[in-house]
């Protein structure tokens, strides 16, 4: 029981850490607390559910397409009204996001309809045991596309030179350029990105979970979270913040009370907000 | 004599109030029906909401998301008052102010110190946990919320009026007090040092302001004010649930309320709230065929205003072109900002 616990626990982790990773890579680079970022996930999952629908291809064969569709996407919502955001005042550029994930929201609504969705057919399915633990082969295809994009991220933020102009405008924007780093651009590829490891996420989650045009809506708060328990738009702090709500989420739900285990996860959130301010690794 | 001085120097701000309130007191005389004027009383209690929340988001610059806690303590407090006790609203939502300013003073503590994302982050969690707490708590309605209509009873007794515009007068006389603790906030040396945090918290502590006690008093006035707004609103839908209540949408209409109608400014919130509401209500009566049409457009609007006027709608007034049509009430309008 513990050790399947523990696992549900860690795979869950995953799925937050996804999330929380778009919020940080946004928030460390150009200071936006992004609402939206929910919301890519859910128009991500639609994607993937009308690829699935109209060609018929597995959420998996359709990840490339989503993601590089993401991207896209991130890139135009940079253009059209991020970057105009950004010249104006910070709590105006995040209401920018909050009215953009409910146009993104209802207008899926307006395109799908409100009803749940989800999709029959996989190629992966059914289950692992593994001693006393049994293991969901659906929920592992979350859990590796999860780490692949960590580790994706991870190589890109610390070993390409876009990634080092990225982090170089997170630290100090003016600095960076001006030893020449085009700071806007660093800033449409990091939203691009940003928006990419939504789709990634999305195009995942569509293996084990239903989902309506809400569900972006529910997650938001626990990636914000996430994202606050490591400190300071981090994007190894969100990691690790995003497994450690997925353990409060899982341990709470399952010994004490699934109505109250989001509550454990705020409640934990503010103690240890209320002690150290800035984070657990926030300096 | 202080008061003919205070008239004196207030000129501008009273001649507005009155301006204001005539033409508010007049429209639902124009006109009447059922359903204008309850969009009417809507936006009054929207209005109220935005006013306090701007106590607290535009005078000492601490951007809150989680003022519907407030209103539903409001709300909660007088409809199970009501229900429970057959208490007048007019009594209970006082004690649904002071629910709020304990509240607001308790975690006020930990909260306020955040700066910040985090501070937004941490009251969004708290909503959440009260969410989560209504939803289960079966003594207080649960998920199913709590209905209590009465019927037969004295109208001003109850604050349930069957028809609307009695209701829209009391709102607007809540209204009206409320302007003027705003303006009294704003001119107030409070107001002064809840400003010069809101400019540079470091500096002002450095010059000598108390920011930990100012930020917590705006706070608490703020919940105050909100907590009134949630308890005229229980008793204008005369239902409430925790889904209607105290979902992150609505602690975030608040704040778009008040940033589209003017941040930090008197009559912004009240401008904010009219525009949104009407434009909120009757998206929803005429396309409620299209599920999902009535928020896009109302998304789609906020996006544009809050991009290409930053300031709020009331800085077209203020600034630019009208005033230099209006040349004589340049003066008045400069004092609104």
């Amino acid at each position: 029981m513990f050790a399947q616990v523990l696992y549900e626990g860690l795979t869950m982790g995953t799925i937050y850490a996804l999330l929380a990773m778009g919020i940080a890579l946004v928030w460390g680079v150009m200071n936006i607390l992004s609402f939206s970022q929910g919301e890519f996930m859910m128009v991500a999952m639609y994607i993937t559910f009308f690829i699935n629908a109209a060609l018929g291809w597995d959420p998996l064969a359709a990840m490339p397409i989503v993601i590089v569709a993401m991207f896209l996407f991130g890139l135009l919502i940079y253009r059209t009204i991020i970057a105009k955001a950004l010249k104006g005042p910070i709590l105006g550029q995040r209401l920018v996001t909050f009215a953009l994930g409910m146009v993104l929201s209802n207008g899926m609504i307006l395109i799908a309809g409100g009803q749940t969705k989800s999709i029959a057919e996989k190629i992966i399915s059914g289950n692992i045991a593994l001693g006393g633990i049994t293991i969901s082969k659906e929920k592992m295809v979350l859990v590796v596309t999860s780490l692949v994009v960590t580790g994706l991220l991870f190589w890109f933020m610390n070993r390409t030179k876009m990634g080092k102009a990225i982090r170089a405008t997170s630290q100090d924007k003016e600095a960076a350029g001006l030893v020449g780093i085009n700071t806007q651009t660093a800033y449409m590829i990091a939203f691009g990105i940003s928006a990419a490891i939504a789709g990634a996420g999305g195009c995942a989650m569509t293996y084990y979970y239903y989902f309506t045009p809400s569900i972006g809506t529910n997650f938001m708060i626990f990636g914000f979270i996430a994202v606050c328990l490591g400190g300071f738009g981090s994007i190894g702090g969100a990691f690790i913040g995003g497994m450690i709500m997925g353990l409060i989420d899982l341990f709470t739900g399952t010994y004490l009370s699934v109505s109250f285990k989001y509550m454990a996860v705020s409640i934990v959130f503010l103690l240890i907000v209320t002690f150290k301010p800035k984070g657990l690794f926030g300096r | 004599m202080r008061l003919k001085s205070l008239i004196k120097t207030e000129k501008s701000f009273v001649t507005q109030v009155i301006i204001v309130f005539i033409i508010l007191a007049l429209i639902p005389v124009i006109s009447h029906g059922e359903f204008f004027v309850s969009t009417l009383c809507l936006s009054v209690i929207w209005a109220i909401m935005g006013i306090g929340w701007n106590v607290i988001g535009g005078y000492a610059g601490q951007v809150s998301n989680g003022h519907a806690m407030y209103f539903a303590i409001g709300a909660y407090v007088g409809a199970l008052g009501l229900k429970w006790f057959n208490m007048t609203p007019w009594v209970t939502m006082w004690v649904g102010v002071i629910i709020s300013m304990a509240l607001a003073f308790l975690i006020g503590y930990p909260l306020l110190r955040l700066r910040g994302h985090y501070f937004a982050i941490a009251t969004m969690a708290i909503v959440e946990c009260v969410r989560i707490i209504c939803t289960n708590w079966d003594l207080i309605g649960g998920a199913t919320g709590v209905s209590f209509f009465q019927r037969g009873a004295n109208p001003l007794y109850t604050l349930q009026f069957e028809n609307r515009i009695p209701f829209y007068f009391i709102c607007l006389a809540f209204m009206l007090v409320f302007v003027i603790v705003s303006r009294v906030i704003q001119r107030s040396k409070f107001g002064y040092y809840c400003r010069a945090i809101n400019a540079n918290q470091d500096s002002a502590e450095s010059a000598g302001v108390n920011s930990t006690f100012y930020k917590r008093w705006a706070y608490m006035i703020s919940a105050a004010i909100v907590s009134i707004g949630g308890a005229l609103y229980a008793q204008y839908i005369q239902y409430i649930d925790p889904v209607s209540l105290l979902p992150l949408s609505n602690s975030m209409l608040i704040v778009l309320v008040v940033v589209m109608g003017g941040i930090g400014t008197i009559w912004g919130p009240i401008l904010g709230a009219f525009i949104m509401t009407f434009i909120n209500q009757y998206a929803r009566a005429l396309f409620n065929q299209l599920s999902g049409l009535n928020l896009f457009i109302y998304g789609v609007l906020c996006l544009l205003i809050v991009l290409f006027i930053p300031n709020g709608l009331i800085s077209i007034f203020t600034s630019g072109k009208l005033t230099r049509l209006f040349k004589k009430n340049k003066s008045a309008a400069k004092e609104v900002n």
